[in-house]
């Protein structure tokens, strides 16, 4: 099989010409104007900068919590961002509706329509295309805060940057790993090699576009070391492209010790490989804990509260400079503005107290599972550079279709699904199946005797139906699953 | 087992929410069935026109967006149609937007035509058990 693409920057001949396509998509795509766009990004204060907020709360020692903000109507996306900004927000995430997200413009169109019409949101997000530039200053304008983009195709990253939003949130392997259901490795590389394209050129004239990477995105009880070496990949390909700020995210899988110790490896290993492959002046401005498995069903107050509190302690301690926290409402659905409000304060207030002490924090285990992720991630990315004679885009590629890089809850037809993760007896997060990842024996043993020990301990072998249990611990208040009553 | 049972698994409308399908395809391929796993974003009609290729003895749908019900409506005609009265239609996880009566939730489900519906914390094994039973009843194994 021939491999179209590759890790080199798109000329920028070519460039703009893939621009006229992209912008003929939807008639407001007119509305960009890259020269009259750069300017305006130019104008904006440094409050509205994704990386100076982030470089601001990190020389501060604050962390930051990122909520989730999009609705429909311009008007009460305008209202909403003002809340959040009254809760304490800085960093504002955008998130775009679905429809938008797989280019049918024209529904969310209708939709948008409806929405106004009725006062009813009839869309799960924020339609920027529909919106287009000019409307879309109206929010960024609205308020003191860095915006981002979540889930913004070419098309909405041109509208997005151009109405003055500063970071864009998107990566390959994130868009291969957890919203395609068939789409290919190769063409989310295409599209996010073009978006950051676009970070790289507003960067070069002087507006720092920041763009935030998550990794493929295994949602579930499973080690973060394949996520890890995604996101270190994802970070060379958009390096490649000119982005000189990547902001890398991490999920809060609920394990103390490695929450915290992946968070440390993070930053550490990117830095460490941009520098490797050349990319020396490109800024990691921090590290984002996203608060990841289930929300208690049915919704109760109590635990809501608990857990989301617990996502922010957990990034206060690690000296993270922002954290994603879910809503009260997560276990039942969107949010009221009120839930966003009360969610977020109750955070701060977590995040406010514990970061003020600076707790160096010395947790055990910490160390271990540093040096285990560590191990691990150099494994898969060796692995990865070694398929691609170098190129890691083309040993991506390969490296997904050899179950190199593999997950087991990927909604992707194109992944392997061979591997399987549970938790040990202390809750942290090991392999049990190890699939094709290249994992040195002496860490398929460490995660063995971690197996065998909870197997002896609960008297059972561990399964997928163990695996399901975990899912739920965190749920029900526990940090290992429990036996579910048949 | 006489008969090798097939069945059909996925996450049905516009949801992308992969796990619950995952987990389950994977339980039901260890009991011995053998799974048609359609995956994600599965829409009715993909369900019945599969139904109908492999002979299928059952479908267990899943959804977690809380919209099934609209993707749904009028899912017991189609089946009808497509001459399917046989077959047997399970259907779980998260069923409605907000919070909800799950027994509210059932008696909707099972008027769209499933014999069983399933909260999100329903156990694996207790649901292979019942399908055990329900093809059992029907003749099928």
């Amino acid at each position: 099989m021939e491999i179209r693409v590759k890790q080199k920057r798109i000329d920028e001949e070519r460039f703009l010409e893939m621009r006229k396509e992209v912008l003929a998509q939807w008639p407001t795509g007119k509305e960009v104007d890259l020269e009259e766009a750069v300017a305006y990004q130019l104008s904006l204060p440094e409050s509205k900068n994704f990386m100076k907020v982030t470089e601001k709360a990190r020389q501060e020692g604050e962390t930051l919590i990122w909520p989730r903000a999009g609705t429909p109507v311009l008007e009460d996306e305008i209202a909403l961002v003002k809340t959040l900004v009254d809760a304490g927000i800085r960093h504002i995430p955008v998130t775009i509706d679905s429809y938008t997200r797989l280019l049918q413009f024209e529904k969310a169109q209708q939709a948008l329509e409806e929405s106004i019409k009725t006062g009813r949101p009839m869309l799960n997000g924020y339609p920027i295309v529909n919106h287009g530039v000019k409307k879309t200053r109206k929010v960024v304008e609205s308020v003191e805060a860095a915006f981002v983009p979540r889930g913004a195709g070419r098309l909405a990253m041109e509208i997005a940057l151009a109405s003055g939003m500063t970071a864009a949130g998107k990566s390959s392997l994130f868009e291969f790993g957890s919203y395609e259901k068939k789409t290919t490795l190769e063409e989310c590389f295409e599209h996010s090699q073009y978006t950051d394209r676009l970070a790289g050129y507003y960067t070069e004239r002087g507006a720092i576009i920041s763009t935030d990477i998550h990794g493929l995105v295994p949602s579930g009880v499973f080690p973060f070391s394949v996520n890890i070496a995604c996101i270190i990949i994802d970070s060379l390909v958009a390096a490649e492209q000119g982005v000189k700020s990547i902001m890398p995210q991490t999920h809060c899988l609920g394990h103390m010790a490695q929450d915290i110790a992946w968070m440390r490896l993070i930053p550490r290993l990117m830095r460490e490989y941009l520098e490797k492959f050349g990319y020396k002046d490109v800024v990691v401005p921090g590290i984002l804990a996203n608060q990841i498995p289930l929300f208690p069903v049915p919704q109760g107050m109590g635990g809501a509260f608990a857990y989301l509190n617990y996502t922010a302690m957990v990034a206060a301690l690690a000296e993270a400079e922002a954290v994603f926290v879910r809503t009260i409402d997560e276990g039942a659905g969107v949010a009221t503005r009120e839930s966003h409000a009360l969610s977020y304060e109750s955070a701060n207030w977590i995040l406010n107290v514990v970061r003020t002490q600076k707790i160096k924090c010395e947790i055990d285990g910490v160390e271990t599972e540093e040096k285990v992720t560590d191990v691990e991630v150099r494994a898969i990315l060796d692995k990865v550079l070694e398929l691609g004679d170098g190129d890691v885009v083309i040993g991506s590629i390969k490296g997904v279709e050899a179950g190199v890089i593999d997950s087991p809850f990927s909604p992707n037809i194109n992944i392997k699904d061979k591997v399987l993760g549970v938790k040990d007896v202390t809750g942290a997060c090991r392999y049990l199946e190890f699939g094709n990842l290249p994992i040195p024996d002496e860490i398929k043993e460490f995660h063995r005797e971690k197996i065998a020990e909870r197997e002896r301990a609960e008297g059972r072998k561990l399964d997928y139906q163990v695996a399901v249990e975990d899912l739920w611990a965190l749920s029900k208040g526990r940090i290992v699953g429990a036996p579910s009553a048949s | 087992m006489k008969k090798q049972a097939t069945v059909i698994t996925g996450t049905v409308g516009m949801d992308a929410h992969v796990i619950g399908t995952k987990i389950l395809s994977r339980a039901l391929k260890d009991a011995g069935f053998n799974v048609v796993e359609l995956g994600i974003q599965v829409s009715p009609e993909e369900f019945t026109e599969v139904a109908k290729k492999t002979k299928a003895d059952a479908i267990l749908m899943t959804s977690l967006y809380g919209m099934a019900e609209l993707d749904l409506r009028g899912f017991k005609e189609k089946c009808k149609q497509a001459g399917l009265e046989d077959l047997i239609l399970y259907i779980g996880g998260v069923l409605g937007v907000g919070r909800q009566d799950f027994k509210e939730v059932e008696k909707r489900f099972k008027k769209l035509g499933f014999e069983r519906v399933y909260p999100p914390e329903a156990n694996l094994e207790s649901v292979i058990e019942d399908l055990w039973n329900d093809l059992r009843a029907k003749g099928k194994t």
